[in-house]
């Protein structure tokens, strides 16, 4: 990785105010996002794995500037994110776009196909009408959509449809980052495949590069060059593709792996179930120590103590847990 | 040979729709016998869970109706049943867990509440008992201090926590069968490991029937015996799990394995393009052709796919596949 990252995040921090505070005591805040680093090679794909409410949804809404971060820093290519207002804000917006989850709220039901492809080009960018229209045209080529679907409204698409709708919204200004936000959760199993297998043909021919966001492991070990876990609001495991899947350090990366259920009768037979009981504890309690320690199968005293720093534990293996060291081997 | 539990036969399904009926279920045939666990898979739209209204008698009335063949549970044929029988062997002998589990609870009652009405519904014990067995059913379910939950609302759970109070609620009164229609799509993947244990241990314990609905392989080959894959109404394949997942014979199958990127034990770094199923399940006015439903997204297609609807070819004893070209594809 000695190339220059496209997006580099430092000690991201979001919060969300619990009780402004005031006359009756102190403001409480839920730390959805909580000292959080990564960064994302240009032309390839981050992948943040995480459990509901882990915040990896978030993170990434503040790397791109639509909810605001309490502090740290974003930069992306070579450009500090964080402080940009007016001009300069939409400049960046046209290079950071976004593919949503649901491709039924995520597409306005009064506007026609075409009209949606092109609102970010009207927008964000400066091309003529024209322009745009030819720019729309070649977009619903490339994503699989036939020409006279232009004119059709949301409600005249399938799931799948409507997702290649959005991946083409997300494409017409040529970003340089697009966020994919649990791209194909939302659709059937074989629609799936074809939507996967657009994204990663789009990123071969523009060279895209995608902040992919997902809970499912099979699909984030389809798509991805890195990955980052993350668990209540903290990247506890972050590491490239094969080290991770291979060699998973952290015990809740090992027990998500652990939970997927498989096709595959010996990996079945071979694995452990790592059972994590009972759900992560509230987030608006703030607590010492690993946050992962009330569920994890070898917590110990300093587990509980302490929190664990994210380090580097071998060449693009970050892991936070107090129980592995430099020779990289799983406390389980 | 044990007598099956619940035996269906040539069921046929039409929904009532503005471009006139259509068959959602189509000739479906299968047995379930005592103890046993049965998957049925498919994308949406393909009558999987048209089937489990069905045999729960929940069809949308005026809408759906059984308008051939049996289904009989226990001896009885439900399908002639009246409504006050129905109502009493459903909850009771045959119970289902949806989807959902956020919707699925009524918000404005305690859960204790809704487990305790099932209970006093189909069981002549007192209120007193009620209540005792309803702590008892969390307990089993694996939630914390169970008697103390009792009184918290469906918004003061989480997510795993509610679809743990719907399965007490349909193991209420230990039920011969249980359907459970996607039981953990809406639940993340930790979650959905402890529910599947928790499902397997109850029929362990218990010996209830499981038909498990759902859309993830992966869910079938770790849950169930038998599975059957269906596709627009149809039945596509039948047989055991573990067969039909090394060998699929209809090319549906093959392409519902295929096409979801699965956790390799060691990764490599060579990526491969997905195999994909092209297209989209055909919509309802299609239904009930006279030819093979899936011709159009098949590669294998050819004329005598068009011209008739195929029939089951059997391989070995359970193993059976509707498809023309079945012998060819291995």
């Amino acid at each position: 990785m000695s190339e220059k990252p496209l997006l580099s995040v430092e000690n991201l921090t979001v919060r969300f105010a619990l009780n402004r505070g005031g006359l009756f005591g102190a403001a409480s805040y839920l730390y959805a996002v909580d000292d959080v680093s990564f960064h994302v090679n240009r032309g390839e794909t981050l992948a943040i794995v995480g459990e509901s409410g882990s915040g990896k949804t978030t993170a990434a809404l503040a790397a791109a500037r639509l909810v605001s971060s309490h502090d740290g820093k974003v930069v992306l290519d070579g450009q500090d994110v964080l402080p940009l207002e007016g001009e300069d804000l939409r400049q960046m917006r046209r290079k950071v776009q976004f593919i949503f989850q649901d491709p039924y709220s995520s597409l306005n039901p009064r506007q026609r196909a075409e009209e949606i492809v092109r609102e970010p080009l009207q927008s964000l960018t400066d091309t003529s009408a024209p322009e745009q229209q030819e720019i729309t045209d070649r977009l619903f080529a490339e994503v699989g959509l036939r020409p006279e679907q232009k004119r059709l409204f949301p409600h005249q698409f399938s799931g799948g449809q409507r997702q290649r709708i959005g991946i083409a919204r997300a494409l017409a200004t040529q970003p340089e980052l697009i966020i994919c936000d649990e791209p194909v959760s939302a659709l059937d199993v074989a629609v799936q495949a074809q939507i996967l297998n657009l994204l990663s043909a789009l990123q071969k021919e523009f060279g895209l590069t995608y902040l992919f966001i997902s809970h499912d492991l099979g699909v984030v070990q389809h798509m991805c060059d890195s990955v980052a876990v993350m668990y209540m609001g903290k990247i506890v495991e972050h590491a490239d593709r094969k080290s991770l899947f291979n060699n998973p350090l952290h015990p809740y990366t090992a027990a998500l792996l652990s939970a997927v259920p498989t096709v595959d009768k010996t990996l079945r037979q071979k694995t452990r179930r790592i059972l994590i009981p009972g759900d992560p504890p509230d987030p608006t309690q703030k607590q010492t120590g690993c946050r992962f320690a009330s569920r994890c199968p070898v917590a110990q005293d300093q587990c509980r103590q302490a929190e664990p720093p994210l380090k580097e534990i071998a060449p693009h293996h970050r892991v936070a847990c107090h129980l592995v060291d430099e020779k990289a081997v799983s406390p389980l | 040979m044990t007598e099956p539990l619940l035996k269906v036969q040539n069921l046929r399904v039409e929904l009532t729709t503005r471009n006139g009926t259509a068959p959602v279920i189509d000739d479906l045939s299968f047995e379930l016998f005592p103890g046993e666990n049965i998957s049925f898979v498919g994308e949406s739209g393909c009558g999987k869970s048209m089937t489990a209204l069905a045999i729960m008698g929940l069809l949308p009335e005026g809408i759906g109706r059984i308008t051939a063949g049996s289904i009989i549970f226990d001896g009885q044929e439900l399908t002639e049943l009246s409504p006050e029988r129905l109502r009493s062997i459903r909850g009771n002998d045959i119970s289902m867990i949806f989807q959902e589990p956020m919707t699925s609870l009524n918000p404005v009652y305690t859960i204790g509440e809704q487990i305790v009405e099932v209970l006093l519904a189909h069981q002549s014990i007192s209120r007193q008992q009620a209540w005792a067995t309803a702590a008892d059913l969390l307990d089993a379910v694996r939630i914390p201090k169970a008697r103390e939950r009792l009184k918290d609302y469906p918004f003061q759970l989480s997510g795993g926590q509610r679809q743990r109070v719907m399965i007490a609620i349909a193991l209420a009164c230990k039920p011969k069968v249980l359907i459970a229609d996607e039981p953990t799509t809406a639940l993340d993947v930790t979650v959905q490991a402890q529910i599947f244990d928790l499902l397997r241990d109850l029929r362990k314990e218990t010996g209830t029937s499981i038909i498990l609905i759902t859309h993830d392989m992966g869910a079938v080959a770790e849950m169930a015996e038998r599975m059957i894959v269906m596709y627009a109404g149809r039945i596509a394949e039948v047989g055991a799990v573990d067969e039909i997942i090394s060998a699929p014979r209809h090319p549906y199958t093959k392409g519902l394995i295929s096409c979801v990127p699965h956790v390799l034990a060691t990764v490599s770094d060579t990526k491969e393009p997905l195999t994909e199923v092209p297209g989209i399940v055909p919509s309802l006015r299609e239904f009930g052709r006279d030819q093979c439903l899936f011709a159009s997204r098949c590669q294998h297609r050819t004329e005598e796919c068009l011209s008739a609807r195929p029939k089951a070819v059997s391989f070995g004893q359970d193993h059976a596949a509707d498809c023309w070209h079945a012998e060819g594809l291995s």
